[in-house]
């Protein structure tokens, strides 16, 4: 292998060596590297397999475009499949391999494939591999998973940090080529806030590779001073290695900032990648264009190549793609790459032009007019071509030019359709809105001058007009040549998916017409590139076989992203642990003490139980209820939605709110209130006090808190802004726990200042404000979800695992004990309240047994809907209480209830379990059902079927009370 | 029961230790410091009373005003016993407006230094170049999925309020985005 | 957050049946601009209606709840 390095010349810095490796061998290149060019200046041509046939490939491109050079690059947990070798950075130690070979490279079983390629023609997923069905599974998809995917994904946790953020900007330049620099340069001169953000690692675009003459310097020298008067002016952000990848509402961008991908390992705590969110006022489009390939026999084979790749590779990278070049065109830029490749050296056999007139182009290359090379001789590299003629050539790189696309995509992603321009034979952008403009090549714009004048005249709408720099134009003109009919072999439309001009022509003959059903059919367009190079060739085919214009034939949608971002980036800092917030209660600290088992509910996690040495959840949760019943327990209610309700309307507004009343709500006394939706079915409970005639206390479930609020803040603003009435969330203010059982009062008595805690100075229901602890502000509520005698106590948060603490001490002498969720929820449904399980949707206030809480005589949220036929039907499912019969059987949660010798059918379903609980208390699983016409039906014997274990047994309908029925306890 | 005086535990006790840390290699570019305890208050104005509620507020002394909403304040001291300030603007702000004791239930991070703006515009999409968002202005805003109350308070000094069930969450995302800058916690 | 057109009726509207079932289910989902609730959930908690074209996603006008209600109900504010 010799080296295709040129002696002199390029953006490389010669006097560092960077070794890396490529499947495995060691390799040297020089920092300004891409990895394609150190593998190309190693002589290395054969860099991947393509996807159905498994054909060599090498490099065609020099950027994001890439459909071949497609590597995994790096390793174990910093593996990243299908990156473009064209864009990566050179970094020493780069450990990069080859993908879709098997089991080499150089030897590949599945070329096979070619052979077998009239299966592999488009639709071949459609056709061939549908039957049997049952050889889908078992053969087929396996197979092609191995033989036609393309890189692996690692299966180990990514070490690096990723991270978002948010910028914000007057003007937002995409690109920063001749129009780009002008664009941002002109508006930084006018001291507006500029972000210019390119793809590439260094800044400059075309000028980096193009030989140009603007302002009488080197196109690289003027991008170089614009590059540091730009970075030296405030208010101007410079994002290199950054694509913008996405155009959203409100202006915003989405950007991918490669931060640290040039590098091995990103330094301690940087990130590898940002994914930047830009909220632009305006923004400018000057992203360039992408020559387009031409669609000829063999224009795969390793050395057929992009001519303008070819001139960055020469000029830029100082790497010399071959030794003999035949350039083929079909527009003036091609001349380029036979000019500039002569000046560094390389042998140009002739430049075939497949238009018949002479180009304006000067070239100095003997050139052929109107030939199309038909031939690409060569396997694993080109060796030589054969023209329409039948003259062969003898060469080793083939420069081809088809023409240029204007990058129009993001201009297109908000549903916009990019227009035919004929002068130019490509798609140029639509007009827009005005806040996403294109400009330069972006915008069609082909010669150099129109392209500074272009971004000139956008960046000078800030108020300093720019001066455009002179500069010498290049000819452009282009007449189309989009495919050689007469080719021999296969010949690539899209590289990536293996689709030829056959396959678009049989996407036609089969029906698949619609530019959208082609692309389904054949996949062109598909993948990591996008159609990048082959969506327009594949277009002007399509049009050419149906007859119609380019213009009617139309392009694909286009959408996010621009090019593949990772995962990582998406997710930001916000994986694992930290996927969301974790939100802790103020008594977390008390229950960690006390060796509390956590549970996730919502964001909160919450003491689940509490268990001692040995026990299983359900032994812990079968003791805290036995503690709580029998002595006394504390349980940490401290997420519990909390409200603030204050103004002299609020007890009006609350009448509103809930289906029961509230303005006759005595100061210091608590009432248990439902809220309806305004379609009459139930949406939360909680109980609510009143603290001062303009001031109450409302709690709601955990789950709906924050529904809750929104709630009460859509019906306070958007239907009744006239009620005196405001609300805040207190939920985090306030530390609550419930202390509950016959020894409660005991306990508490024990904390509170200067209250003596009795039925007449403290009934069931009242809600004070009090003090603790000697002095520490609190609200005591004597309410109980449990059943037993018990209060709430709030304290402020700071407070909480202190009085916690304090509790649990005053309680040590009457045996207390914490107790988490699973033993609150065992004696909730013990008791027959109803919780979320109930509260879920498609209960009305009387499927709960609590339809005589819904007031007469007041407008509220719900009440005329709630009236409706259906939800007043008898047959309704409502709340009942369920035992087994034999009282070892273990009722389970969402089981169906049938007639007792019914079998299970949708027909013959009568409702389902919706909680379960086991109960210390009657020694057996119990549960809440609802039950079609439950309340009559107490006592009857029918099925609980569970559909999920298949097991079926009797079970005894009851009412939902199981537990002290009469309230006893409660008021003891 | 015990006559020693309360005292208010931090959610962040235990979590934001003071020292430095991040990046090894820089001058640290953030500090960042939890005001506790401190005292907030949340104040919104009764029906028809936001002009005398803003005249009422601004005579008010040894305390910040900061926006919170619509006709909504909340009002910020240091340095108060628990409950003086809520009680203080219970007396002062009575029949004019609402008045609801936050001190415990949200927690103040304070962020300063040359990175601060950076730290925090990786959280929140709102602009906080010192044109948009000045000395004194606040903003209600989601950082790290968590809505916070944002405020500058200097050139290079912001104060976050948030809920404090989510302050050691929050406080690891805000750690881990001043990291690559160097930060000191004070 | 939905269409910000449809009003409320009254409970006490004794013919108020039809008038519900349009408040509460029907939404004509128009092509072109549409006056739409939202909610700044993530900020100050304020109910707001957007006049947002449906197709564009372009936003024409933004007022809070209270001030579309006010309007509507022929309060000044």
């Amino acid at each position: 292998m010799t080296s295709h390095r040129l002696p002199q010349g390029g953006l490389i810095d010669r006097s560092a060596a960077l070794q890396f490796t490529f499947d495995g061998k060691h390799f040297s290149g020089h920092p300004g590297d891409t990895l394609a060019s150190a593998l190309l200046a190693n002589g290395k041509r054969l860099l991947g397999r393509s996807f159905k046939y498994h054909r060599p490939r090498g490099v065609i491109s020099a950027g994001t475009s890439e459909p071949n050079a497609l590597v995994e690059l790096r390793e174990d947990g910093r593996k990243e499949a299908n990156t473009r070798a064209t864009t990566i950075e050179l970094y020493d130690g780069l450990i990069a391999k080859s993908q879709n070979r098997w089991p080499s490279l150089n030897f590949d079983v599945g070329a096979v494939n070619s052979l077998a390629a009239p299966v592999f023609v488009a639709g071949f997923y459609y056709k061939t591999f549908m039957w049997p069905k049952s050889f889908w599974e078992k053969l087929y998809e396996p197979a092609i998973r191995r033989m036609a995917g393309l890189g692996s994904a690692s299966k180990e946790p990514d070490p690096d940090l990723y991270e978002k953020s948010y910028a914000h900007c007057d003007l937002l330049v995409i690109g920063s080529g001749p129009a780009g620099l002008m664009a941002a340069l002109a508006a930084a001169r006018s001291n507006v806030r500029v972000i210019l953000a390119d793809e590439g690692s260094r800044l400059g675009g075309s000028l980096l590779f193009e030989k140009e003459e603007i302002g009488g310097r080197s196109g690289l020298d003027w991008a170089s001073e614009v590059i540091a008067e730009l970075a030296s002016t405030p208010n101007v952000t410079l994002l290199p290695r950054t694509t913008v990848f996405g155009w959203y509402d409100g202006n915003i961008f989405g950007a991918i900032e490669r931060v640290n991908d040039h590098v091995a390992v990103p330094p301690p705590h940087e990130p590898r990648q940002r994914y930047w969110r830009i909220i632009a006022k305006r923004a400018v489009l000057a992203a360039g264009a992408e020559e387009r390939p031409i669609v000829f026999g063999g224009n795969d084979v390793p050395g057929v190549m992009l001519a303008s790749a070819v001139r960055a590779y020469s000029n830029r990278y100082a790497v010399a793609c071959g030794r003999t070049a035949v350039v083929f065109t079909n527009n003036d830029s091609g001349y380029r790459t036979a000019h500039d490749l002569r000046a560094c050296g390389v042998a140009v056999e002739a430049i075939v032009d497949s238009r018949a007139e002479k180009s304006g182009a000067a070239s100095g290359v003997r050139t052929v007019h109107a030939r199309t090379i038909t031939r690409v001789i060569g396997g694993k590299s080109v060796s030589g071509i054969q023209l329409n003629d039948g003259t062969r050539l003898e060469c080793d790189l083939v420069a081809m030019s088809g023409g240029w696309s204007p990058i129009v995509n993001l201009a297109c992603q908000r549903g916009a359709k990019p227009q035919w321009n004929p002068d130019i034979a490509g798609f140029v952008s639509p007009p827009t809105n005005g806040s996403l403009v294109a400009v330069g090549s972006a915008a069609g714009k082909m010669l150099l001058s129109e392209c500074l004048a272009d971004g000139a005249a956008e960046g000078s709408q800030y108020g300093k007009s720019l001066a455009v720099p002179k500069c010498r134009d290049e000819a452009f003109a282009v007449s189309p040549l989009w495919w050689v009919k007469s080719s021999k072999g296969k010949a690539f439309v899209d590289y990536q998916n293996d689709a030829t001009a056959d396959d678009i022509l049989l996407s036609e003959r089969e029906g698949y017409t619609d530019v959208e059903h082609v692309k389904r059919y054949t996949t062109t367009g598909m993948a990591t590139d996008q159609g990048k190079l082959g969506n327009v060739n594949a277009i002007a085919i399509l049009a050419e076989v149906k007859g119609k214009t380019i213009e009617e034939v139309g392009t694909t949608t286009f959408r996010p992203f621009y090019t593949p971002v990772s995962f990582g980036a998406l997710a930001g800092p916000f994986s694992g642990k930290h996927f969301q917030p974790i939100r802790k209660s103020p008594l977390h600290e008390w229950a960690t003490d006390l060796g509390a088992t956590f549970v996730d509910a919502g964001l909160w996690i919450r003491s689940a139980w509490f268990p001692k040495q040995g026990e299983t959840w359900l032994a812990s949760a079968d003791r805290e209820v036995r503690n709580a019943r029998e002595r006394v327990g504390v349980c940490d209610v401290s997420t519990l939605g909390k409200i603030d309700v204050q103004g002299k309307d609020a007890a009006a507004f609350l009448d509103r709110l809930y289906c029961n009343t509230f303005s006759t709500l005595a100061i210091g006394r608590a009432r248990y209130g439902i809220m309806l939706r305004e379609d009459g079915i139930t949406f939360d409970d909680g109980t609510t006090s009143r603290l001062s005639d303009d001031h109450f206390f409302m709690t709601t479930t955990t789950a709906n808190a924050g529904r809750v609020m929104s709630h009460i803040e859509f019906c306070h603003q958007a239907l009744w802004p006239d009620l005196d009435v405001s609300y805040v969330s207190v939920t985090e203010q306030w530390a609550q726990m419930a202390v509950a059982g016959p020894k409660a009062r005991a306990t508490l008595q024990k904390v509170v200042d200067d209250v003596t805690l009795s039925d007449t100075t403290f009934p069931y229901l009242a809600a004070k404000e009090i003090t603790v602890l000697g002095g520490v502000t609190a609200r005591l509520f004597r309410i109980s979800f449990s059943g037993e005698h018990a209060y709430e106590l709030s304290v402020p948060a700071d407070y909480g695992s202190m009085a916690a603490r304090a509790i649990m001490k005053a309680g040590e002498e009457f045996g207390i004990a914490p107790y988490g969720t699973e033993a609150l929820s065992i004696m909730r449904i013990e008791k027959g309240h109803v919780a979320g399980a109930e509260l879920n949707g498609t209960t009305t206030a009387a499927d709960l047994g609590l339809g005589r809480m819904m007031s007469t005589k007041k407008d509220y949220i719900g009440r005329v809907m709630a009236g409706r036929e259906g939800l007043l039907s008898k047959n309704r499912q409502c709340l009942v209480g369920l035992r087994a019969v034999n009282k070892a059987d273990r009722i389970r949660g969402g089981s169906h209830l049938l007639k007792k010798s019914d079998s299970p059918s949708m027909a013959n379903d009568q409702g389902y379990v919706s909680s379960v609980a086991w109960s210390p208390m009657l020694d057996q699983w119990i549960g809440l059902a609802l039950l079609a016409n439950g309340r009559e039906r107490h006592g009857e014997v029918l099925t609980i079927f569970d559909g999920l274990r298949n097991k079926n047994f009797l079970g005894e309908v009851c009412d939902p009370v199981h537990y002290d029925k009469e309230n006893t306890k409660l008021h003891a | 029961m015990p006559e020693q005086k309360p005292v208010r535990a931090s959610p962040l006790a235990g979590v934001a230790r003071p020292g430095r840390f991040g990046s090894p290699t820089k001058t640290p570019g953030v500090e960042l410091s939890v005001l506790h305890p401190a005292s907030i208050v949340t104040v919104i104005a009764r029906k028809d009373c936001a002009d005398r509620l803003r005249d009422a507020l601004a005579k008010l002394k040894d305390c910040s005003v900061y926006w919170a909403g619509f006709q909504q304040y909340y009002v910020v001291a240091e340095g108060r016993a628990d409950d003086a300030l809520h009680r203080e603007l219970m007396e002062q702000l009575s029949g004019i407006a609402t008045i609801s004791d936050q001190s415990h239930g949200r927690i103040i991070i304070r962020i300063s230094g040359p990175n601060a703006r950076q730290t925090l515009a990786k959280g929140t999409p709102v602009d906080l170049h010192p044109d948009e968002f000045a000395v004194g202005k606040s903003a209600l805003t989601q950082m790290s999925h968590v809505v916070v109350h944002l405020t500058r308070t200097g050139k290079d000094t912001f104060e976050v309020s948030l809920f404090r069930g989510f302050a050691e969450s929050f406080w690891e995302w805000l750690a881990q985005q001043a990291g690559e800058f160097g930060y000191r916690v004070a | 957050m939905g269409d910000a057109t449809p009003q409320r009726p009254r409970s006490t509207d004794p013919a108020a049946a039809e008038r519900w079932f349009d408040y509460v289910y029907l939404r004509s989902n128009p092509k072109g601009l549409l006056d739409e609730y939202a909610h700044h959930s993530g900020g100050c908690r304020s109910w707001l209606v957007i006049t947002r074209d449906t197709q564009t996603h372009d936003i024409f006008a933004v007022t809070t709840a209270r001030e579309f209600a006010n309007k509507r109900n022929g309060v000044a504010t």
